[in-house]
C-alpha cells in the first residue's frame, strides 16, 4: 500500500493506493495520524479493497479531526469500498464527496 | 499440516481403535477355544467363520446405510427425516437379529452335517452354534448403536462399547468355556454383545445427542438403507462363502486335520479388517467433500489415505514375513505336526494383506462416492470371485501351499483385472477415483494457519482467483472480504490456539461459492443475530444479514461455513 501526501494550504490531501487490509491498516492508521491539518481530503480512488481494519482507521482519523475542529472528506470512493461502507452504515457517519 | 490432513490424523485412531476391536472381537472366541479346549476347539470355531461373516454382514447391511444417510440429513438440517432412518434402522436391526437367530437354529443340523468333520470337531461346533444364537440377535443390534454413535460424533462412546465388548466377552467367556467348553465361549459372546449394547445406552444421556425416535416406515427408505450398505457389507457375504467353500474344499482334500491350519490362515486374513480404519477415518472428510461436489479435497484425502494403507499392507505384511509364528501363538497351535505347515500358509497367505489394504479402502471410497455398483463388484472379485478361482487351481498343482499361495495372491490379482476394466470403462483421466475433473477445473483450495499475514495473503488470492474467472469486481472484493473477516473472527475467537483452516472456491454453476473450514471452538458464524464485540464481528454481521445464501454446519467437530454469491 502507498501513502501519498500533499499540502495545499490549510488543507491536506492524503491519496491511498492499494488494498487496505488487516495487515496495511496499521500503516493508513499512522499516516492518518500525522495528518495534523484543519481539512483533510483523504483519496480513496486507489483503494480496490477495505475490510474492517481500514474502516476502523478512517472512524478514529475521522473522531480526531472532529475532536481538534477540523472535518475529513473522502474522494473517490470505489464500487466495492462503498458497498463495505453501506453495508456497515459508515457512509452517513463519514463524509463522502 | 494442511486443515484435511490434520482432521484426518485426528479421525484415524478412534477409526482403527473400532476396526481393531472388531478384529479382536472376532478373533477371541478362536483364541479362548483353541487355548482352553484346544485344536478340536479352533476347529469348531473355524467352521463358524461363515456363521460369523453372515451376521457381520446383517449387521452391516443395516449400520453402514443408515449412518451415511442420518449424516446425510442431519447435514441437511432434516432432523426429523435422519431420526426417522435412526428409528428404522434399529427396527431392521432388531428384525433382522431375530430373522438370523431362527434361521441358524433351522440350518445348524444340516449344514454341520454337510462338512463331514470328524466326531468331536462336530460336536464342539455344534454346541457353539447353538449358544450362539442370542449373539447372532444381539451383535447387529450393538454394531448399528456403535455405529450410529460414531456418527453422531461420540467416537469415544463408540471406543469405549467395544472396549467393554471384548473385555466383557473374555472374562465371561474364558472361565465359562472352562466349564461348558465351546459352548460356553459362544455363551460369553452373547453377553459381552449385551453388555455392549447396555454402554452404547448411555449416549442417549449427552446433551449433544442427535439420535432420536421418529416414526418412520417406508419400503423406499428400507430400500435405501441396505443398497447404501451394500458395497460394505458385500464383503461380509463374500468371505462367508469363501469360507464355507474353504472348509468344504479343504476337508474334502486334505482332512479335518488340515482345519487348524486353516484356522490360522483365516485369522491371518482377518488382520485385514484393521485396515478398514483407513477407510473409516476418511469418510467425515470424504462424505462432505463429495457432497460439496469438490473433488480436488477429495483426492487429496485419498491420497493420504492410500499412502497410509499401503504403508499399513506392507508393514504388517512384512511383519508376519519375518515372524510368522505370532499367528500361531495366537491361535494356540503348538501341535508340531502343524507348526510348519502353519508357518508356510502364514509366510504365503500374508501376500494377501498387501492387496486387501488397497481394495478395502476403495471399496469403502467408491461408497462414499455412491458407486455401490463398483464397491460391490470389487469386493466380490477380490475377496470371492478371485480366490474361488485361484485356490483350487493352486491345490491342484501344487496341494495345500497352492491353496494358501492362491489366497495370498488373489487380491492383488484382483486388483490389477480391476483397474483394466476401470480405465477401460472410464478411461485414463478418471483412474481411479472416477471424478469428474472438468467438474472442479475453475475451483481452488488453500490452506493456512489462522495469522493476519496468511489470512490477508488468502483473501488477496481468492480476489485474484474470482476476478481471473471474470467475476466482477464488487463480488470479488465482496468474496475477498467474507475470507478475511471469518478468518480473522474465527482466529479471535480463538486467540493463542493454533487453528488451521482451510478455503475453497467454487466458480462452478455461474456463482462464487466460498467453503471455509476451522478447527477452531464450533460457532455459528453465520447467525446474524450474534453477540457484536467488535467492529470486526459489527461488519461480519451486517454482511451476513446482506447474504441470501449461507449457512454454517457443524460437521463432526470443525466449523463449516458455506456463502454463496
Amino acid at each position: 500500500m502507498d501513502i501519498a501526501k500533499k499540502t495545499e494550504g490549510d488543507r491536506m490531501i492524503i491519496a491511498v493506493t492499494g488494498r487496505v487490509d488487516t495487515t496495511t491498516a496499521p500503516e493508513l492508521d499512522a499516516g492518518l495520524k500525522l495528518a495534523g491539518n484543519e481539512t483533510l481530503t483523504l483519496d480513496l480512488s486507489g483503494v480496490p479493497y477495505m475490510s474492517s481494519a481500514g474502516l476502523r482507521c478512517l472512524l478514529t482519523a475521522q473522531k480526531t479531526m472532529m475532536a481538534g475542529g477540523g472535518s475529513m472528506t473522502i474522494v473517490g470512493v470505489q464500487a466495492a469500498v462503498r458497498e463495505v461502507l453501506d453495508i456497515t452504515g459508515f457512509s452517513s457517519i463519514l463524509t463522502l464527496a | 499440516m494442511t486443515f484435511a490432513g490434520s482432521k484426518f490424523r485426528a479421525f484415524l485412531p478412534a477409526a482403527t481403535f473400532a476396526m481393531a476391536a472388531e478384529f479382536l472381537m472376532g478373533l477371541s472366541d478362536s483364541v479362548i477355544c483353541g487355548h482352553v479346549v484346544g485344536e478340536t476347539g479352533l476347529a469348531a470355531v473355524n467352521l463358524m467363520q461363515g456363521v460369523f461373516d453372515i451376521v457381520n454382514f446383517v449387521s452391516l447391511l443395516v449400520a453402514i446405510g443408515a449412518s451415511v444417510l442420518f449424516s446425510t440429513e442431519v447435514g441437511a438440517f432434516h432432523l426429523r427425516r435422519a431420526r426417522g432412518y435412526f428409528t428404522l434402522g434399529l427396527g431392521m436391526s432388531v428384525v433382522m437379529g431375530l430373522l438370523m437367530a431362527l434361521v441358524l437354529a433351522l440350518t445348524r443340523i444340516p449344514v454341520l452335517a454337510a462338512f463331514g468333520v470328524a466326531a468331536e470337531v462336530h460336536e464342539a461346533a455344534s454346541a457353539y452354534w447353538l449358544w450362539y444364537l442370542p449373539a447372532a440377535v444381539f451383535q447387529p443390534i450393538v454394531f448399528y448403536l456403535g455405529t450410529m454413535c460414531y456418527a453422531d460424533g461420540d467416537a469415544r462412546l463408540s471406543m469405549i462399547s467395544y472396549v467393554v465388548q471384548i473385555v466383557g466377552n473374555c472374562a465371561l467367556s474364558v472361565p465359562l468355556t472352562i466349564v461348558w467348553g465351546t459352548a460356553g465361549c459362544a455363551m460369553g459372546t452373547g453377553l459381552g454383545a449385551f453388555v455392549g449394547i447396555c454402554a452404547l445406552l448411555f449416549h442417549f444421556r449427552r446433551p449433544s445427542c442427535m439420535l432420536g425416535f421418529s416414526r418412520h416406515f417406508a419400503f423406499s427408505d428400507i430400500l435405501g438403507i441396505t443398497r447404501t450398505s451394500l458395497g460394505d457389507a458385500s464383503k461380509s457375504i463374500a468371505k462367508a462363502v469363501l469360507m464355507f467353500a474353504l472348509n468344504a474344499y479343504v476337508i474334502a482334500r486334505f482332512g479335518s486335520e488340515a482345519l487348524p491350519v486353516l484356522a490360522v490362515v483365516v485369522m491371518t486374513i482377518g488382520v485385514s479388517e484393521i485396515f478398514d480404519g483407513v477407510g473409516n477415518a476418511a469418510q467425515p472428510l470424504i462424505g462432505v467433500y463429495v457432497g460439496e461436489n469438490n473433488g480436488l479435497l477429495t483426492r487429496r484425502v485419498m491420497r493420504m489415505a492410500l499412502r497410509l494403507s499401503l504403508f499399513e499392507g506392507v508393514g504388517v505384511m512384512t511383519l508376519l514375513l519375518a515372524c510368522p509364528r505370532l499367528m500361531l501363538s495366537l491361535a494356540g497351535l503348538d501341535d508340531p505336526a502343524l507348526v510348519h505347515e502353519a508357518i508356510v500358509a502364514v509366510r504365503l497367505v500374508s501376500a494377501a494383506l498387501l492387496g486387501l489394504a488397497i481394495v478395502l479402502l476403495f471399496n469403502s471410497y467408491y461408497v462414499f462416492i455412491r458407486r455401490e455398483g463398483i464397491s460391490t463388484a470389487l469386493t466380490l472379485l477380490a475377496i470371492l470371485v478371485m480366490p474361488f478361482a485361484l485356490f483350487p487351481v493352486g491345490g491342484a498343482f501344487w496341494g495345500m501351499r497352492g491353496v494358501w499361495g492362491a489366497l495370498g495372491a488373489a487380491p492383488l490379482v484382483a486388483l490389477g483385472v480391476f483397474a483394466v476394466y476401470l480405465l477401460v470403462r472410464f478411461g485414463a483421466r478418471r483412474f481411479p477415483l472416477l471424478l469428474d475433473d472438468a467438474r472442479n477445473g475453475d475451483s481452488r483450495v488453500f490452506d493456512l494457519v489462522l495469522e493476519p499475514d496468511s489470512v490477508c495473503a488468502v483473501s488477496t488470492k481468492v480476489e485474484e482467483h474470482v476476478r481471473r474467472h471474470g467475476v466482477d469486481v464488487v463480488r470479488a472484493a465482496k468474496a475477498a472480504l467474507l475470507v478475511e473477516e471469518t478468518l480473522m473472527v474465527v482466529r479471535d475467537r480463538n486467540a493463542g490456539r493454533c487453528v488451521l483452516a482451510e478455503v475453497t472456491v467454487d466458480l462452478n454453476g455461474g456463482g462464487v461459492t466460498l467453503v471455509l473450514r476451522d478447527d477452531g471452538e464450533v460457532f455459528d458464524i453465520t447467525d446474524s443475530d450474534a453477540k457484536i464485540s467488535s467492529l470486526r464481528s459489527y461488519l461480519v454481521s451486517n454482511l451476513m444479514g446482506e447474504l441470501p445464501h449461507r449457512r454454517n454446519l457443524t460437521t463432526t467437530g470443525f466449523n463449516r461455513n458455506v456463502y454463496r454469491l
